[in-house]
């Protein structure tokens, strides 16, 4: 019986100042307003409209009536979709036998079927182009060797885009369907087994369908960056795709008609990325289903043949994924490396200028990088708790727009930034400061983190903060008390992804970089399409070094599954 | 179908699942396998619907054994604990899938599924996915896709547990009527000890992989052949002491409430530690105690009124507490917590086990 300490508490908790989160939040609604909503709006509103101002059709009607651009696009269309389906064969066969089977090397497989990813596309098609070129390792082999008289076409044209982009995207599918496969309860499986349904059967009627969410999620992922892929399909020599007439028409500068073509193209595929991503989204949702876990489906031994068939699938796969290291460490050492199968004496000059000489790519990329990384701290760490926790207005357009992010080609934000700050606001001419390098790397990773951090903070039960909050602590108390200290790790590894994603960006920056901006990953083209081979694989090794760690990080901190992390549906 | 397990080891890794159960279900029974979680009992109905191999010894049904027969080929029908309905079918696809599975030509599934669905009592609920069911719904979904194959055994792993409990008593009863109707051969598992009292013709108690008593329920209430078992079914006071006397079936034992007799299962002699159990509904406080040839002083501590019973909580003696229940208030004398009572019973309502560990 203590009524006056009841009656003083009272007065302390109507003191406690009441800011409505809208404003806490205003920041961030500004920042996606003026950093994605409005670059989109511009590059839409461009596409369809004169040089003055007034709206038109011409340039949609003048795209759609060039035999030129519509056989691009449905290049580009059947270069995405061989991709999903080369994707879909590994990564599925990939997933299902590190889940479902135990096979010698097992665990190792699982690790090293990460690793394609931290190789930049840019990188990996270069380190391709070593090995299995026309004057490649392989090529050279065969002709002094076996007496082969022409070098083997392994990889310029079709074939070859298809190949890189397999070998690089497959990884995206299988770790969306690990996920998935593993939280499917036994007893779904067991149940039809019981009534006879065994082997290919059981997989096509009840474990397909049930991992279609992951499924959707990972595919039209691959589908989107092999669309927007410009550089894979340049450098073997393909150039009517959508994504590389973009890029062309873009960086010529000169004709203001195809300059104009170039910015079509980009509202074009964004539009495109809109359209897959909603058509994922609604399969998704209408195959999401709460299934939830009681006993995981045991993994089955392998015997006989196909204990060692398992092993020598991922092998092969895992060689070939693993062909662009080799071809980038040898040309990074190699000294004066042409006409035979490896480089016949080693130096380590090209290191040294590209660390050293010219230090400009790797000291900007760790400038850019570091400033996005503190941008994405500032601006999506917060985002992924509004979405979280929060039922602020206009919470569920933010989160389309991050998951919109995800899926728009880098190409179109590069344009879409181009058109949108090229114009004085407030006295400043944005494209012409350097800031907007970092700020556009941000922006394109951002959504990495905001995953993260909704993921971490939905892991994280609400009546823990709750309870807090009911013995009286305040709102920032609870944030550092209880939050922060679960959190950290998912954010964490959410930021790293972002950073190493970041450091390998290179289509929104190849446009919009002033000479003194550049990037590694430029630094890698302008080295490669100058024929200075040796510095282009130095830089490259260098760059695939910093991602290997970045990942190894993110790795470290969260244990093993982050296949949420890439999925472009649900979430 | 008769089921029977001869000498069934089972392992994983280090534990030993199931360590030698040997079982003869007899044709249309309705057996249950109870126990705590962790006792064997599950990985038992999974080695006899075929999702494991015995490490040792056999599965037979009749006279054919089933080693090495997959779950589909055995006849058998199973419902799972979370009822593994498949969310992306509807509810009569979920109930079709084994017949189309079995090649039963179209024209057959629709008859069959709708008389599987009358028999569970979901008629016009066959176009619903199983998320838009209540709980009890989804469990006879469970139910009739296991039995629209025609099982010669139907499997029941712990099918109530998930449920409310309205629901399960009604499930309860409709589960024990389907079975008597079908005649059909039933395995259940439960670690809920009411329902398998309810539901069961027999029983079989197991803990660590092992069968400790097989009986109907009548016999594990009354006449529990282990420590283990008494404490598990029902309630049971349990009072710890010393073999004073022994002798002709009874013994004697000193207790901190004073010195008990009860009936004496399995070996004991003088001397020996043992404990005694008594049920609380055989135990008499005070007056109406004719017959009664034991008789222990106390003094009640709780006195909590149930309406069709009073439930005591009697303190005789230094840390023994003994839950005493009276039926039927009316026609007895009623005490309050403080009141000083003679607890009574007869010697023969009482079991002595040798001490070992209960749980």
């Amino acid at each position: 019986m203590t009524p006056p300490a009841v009656a003083a508490a009272q007065p302390v908790v109507l003191r406690r100042l009441r800011v409505p989160g809208m404003v806490w939040a205003l920041p961030i609604y500004l920042f996606l307003l003026v950093f994605i909503v409005f670059p989109l709006y511009r590059l839409f509103a461009d596409a369809v409209t004169t040089a003055d101002g007034v709206f038109t059709l011409d340039h949609l009607i003048d795209f759609a009536n060039d035999p030129f651009y519509r056989s691009a696009l449905v290049n580009s269309l059947i270069v995405s979709g061989g991709t999903v389906v080369g994707c879909i064969v590994i990564g599925f066969t990939a997933a299902f036998l590190l889940v479902r089977y135990d096979f010698p090397g097992r665990e190792t497989f699982s690790y090293l079927t990460m690793l394609p990813i931290i190789m930049p596309p840019l990188v990996g098609i270069m380190g391709l182009v070593f090995v299995l070129g026309r004057a490649g390792t392989i090529n050279v082999i065969l002709m002094d060797y076996f007496g082969l008289q022409k070098p083997i076409n392994f990889i310029y044209g079709w074939h070859g885009v298809l190949l890189a982009m397999t070998m690089h995207y497959f990884p995206l599918i299988t770790l969306n369907l690990v996920d998935g496969l593993s939280k499917l309860d036994a007893s779904l499986e067991e149940a039809a087994e019981a009534m006879g349904a065994r082997g290919l059967r059981k997989i096509r009627d009840i474990v397909m369908p049930l991992v279609t969410p992951g499924f959707v999620s990972g595919a039209t992922l691959v589908f989107i960056l092999a669309f927007a892929d410009f550089a894979t399909p340049l450098v073997v020599g393909l150039q009517n795709l959508v994504a590389s007439q973009a890029y062309l028409n873009i960086v010529q500068y000169v004709d203001q008609r195809l300059f104009k073509m170039g910015v079509v193209i980009g509202a074009l595929m964004a539009m495109m990325a809109i359209v897959f991503l909603l058509i994922a989204q609604r399969i998704v949702g209408l195959r999401e289903y709460a299934v939830l876990s009681y006993r995981s489906v045991e993994r089955k031994p392998l015997r006989g043949v196909s204990r060692f068939l398992a092993p020598a699938f991922f092998v092969v796969v895992l060689v070939v994924a693993f062909l662009p290291y080799l071809g980038v460490t040898l040309a990074a050492f190699g000294k004066a490396w042409s006409l035979t199968p490896f480089p016949t004496r080693f130096t380590l000059s090209h290191l040294d200028t590209v660390l050293h000489l010219t230090p400009l790519y790797v000291i900007n990329t760790l400038r850019w990088s570091a400033l996005a990384a503190l941008f994405i701290l500032v601006v999506g760490v917060p985002l992924g708790w509004i979405l979280a926790r929060s039922n602020l207005p206009g919470k569920g357009a933010m989160d389309a727009i991050v998951t919109l992010v995800l899926a728009l080609p880098g190409t179109a934000i590069g344009i879409a930034y181009i058109r949108a700050f090229h114009f004085p606001i407030l006295g400043f001419v944005l494209s012409r400061l350097w800031v907007i390098m970092p700020l556009v790397l941000a922006v394109r990773r951002m959504p990495y983190t905001v995953r993260a951090t909704f993921a971490s903070m939905l892991a994280m039960h609400k009546s823990m903060e709750e309870s807090a909050a009911s013995v009286g602590a305040s709102g920032l108390r609870i944030f550092k008390d209880i939050t922060a200290p679960q959190i950290w790790r998912g954010v964490l590894a959410g930021m790293l992804f972002s950073l190493m994603f970041v450091m390998q960006e290179a289509a929104a920056t190849i446009l919009i970089f002033l000479p003194g901006w550049e990037t590694m990953t430029i630094g890698i083209f302008t080295y490669y399409t100058s024929g200075t081979i040796g510095q282009a694989a130095a830089l490259g090794l260098v760059l695939i070094l910093l991602c290997a760690a970045t990942l190894y990080a993110a790795y470290r901190l969260t244990g093993a599954r982050m296949g949420g992390l890439f999925g472009s549906g649900g979430g | 179908m008769q089921v029977r397990l001869d000498g069934v080891v089972k392992r994983f890794k280090a534990v030993e699942a199931m360590a030698g159960v040997t079982l003869t279900i007899t044709e249309g029974e309705f057996f249950t396998l109870l126990g705590p979680s962790g006792c064997g009992k599950t990985t038992t109905l999974r080695v006899i619907a075929g999702f494991y191999d015995p490490d040792v010894g056999g599965v037979f049904f009749g006279d054919v054994p089933m080693n090495g027969i997959p779950p589909a080929d055995r006849g058998i029908g199973i419902v799972f604990q979370n009822y593994a309905l498949w969310p992306h079918m509807t509810v009569f696809d979920n109930i079709a899938y084994g017949l189309r599975i079995k090649k039963v030509p179209a024209a057959n599934i629709r008859p069959q599924v709708a008389a599987v669905l009358k028999q569970v009592g979901l008629e016009g609920l066959q176009d619903r996915t199983p998320g838009q069911l209540s709980g009890g719904q989804q469990q006879r979904v469970a139910v009739a896709r296991a039995l629209v194959l025609n099982p010669r055994v139907l499997l029941l792993d712990e099918p109530l547990s998930n449920l409310d409990a309205k629901v399960r008593a009604r499930l309860r009863s409709e589960i024990r009527r389907l079975q008597q109707d079908l005649h059909i051969t039933t395995i259940y598992v439960t670690h809920d000890q009411e329902e398998a009292l309810v539901l069961s013709d027999r029983i079989a108690v197991m803990d660590n992989g092992r069968v400790l008593q097989i009986g109907t329920p009548v016999d594990l209430y009354e006449r529990p052949a282990t420590l283990f078992v008494a404490d598990f079914i029902g309630t049971n006071n349990l009072i710890p002491g010393t073999i004073a006397e022994i002798g002709e079936g009874m013994a004697s034992l000193t207790t901190r409430a004073g010195v008990l007799r009860g009936v004496v299962v399995g070996s004991l002699e003088r001397g020996a530690r043992a404990v005694a159990a008594i049920r609380p509904e055989n135990l008499v406080l005070d007056d109406s105690a004719a017959g009664a040839d034991v008789v222990l002083r106390g003094r009640v501590v709780i006195a909590q009124y149930l309406g069709s019973l009073v439930r005591y909580e009697v303190e005789a003696g230094e840390g023994v507490s003994l839950q005493v229940d009276v039926s039927d208030p009316k026609r007895h004398r009623r005490f309050t917590p403080g009141q000083e009572v003679a607890v009574r019973f007869h010697a023969a309502s009482a079991q002595v086990f040798a001490a070992g560990a209960i749980a």
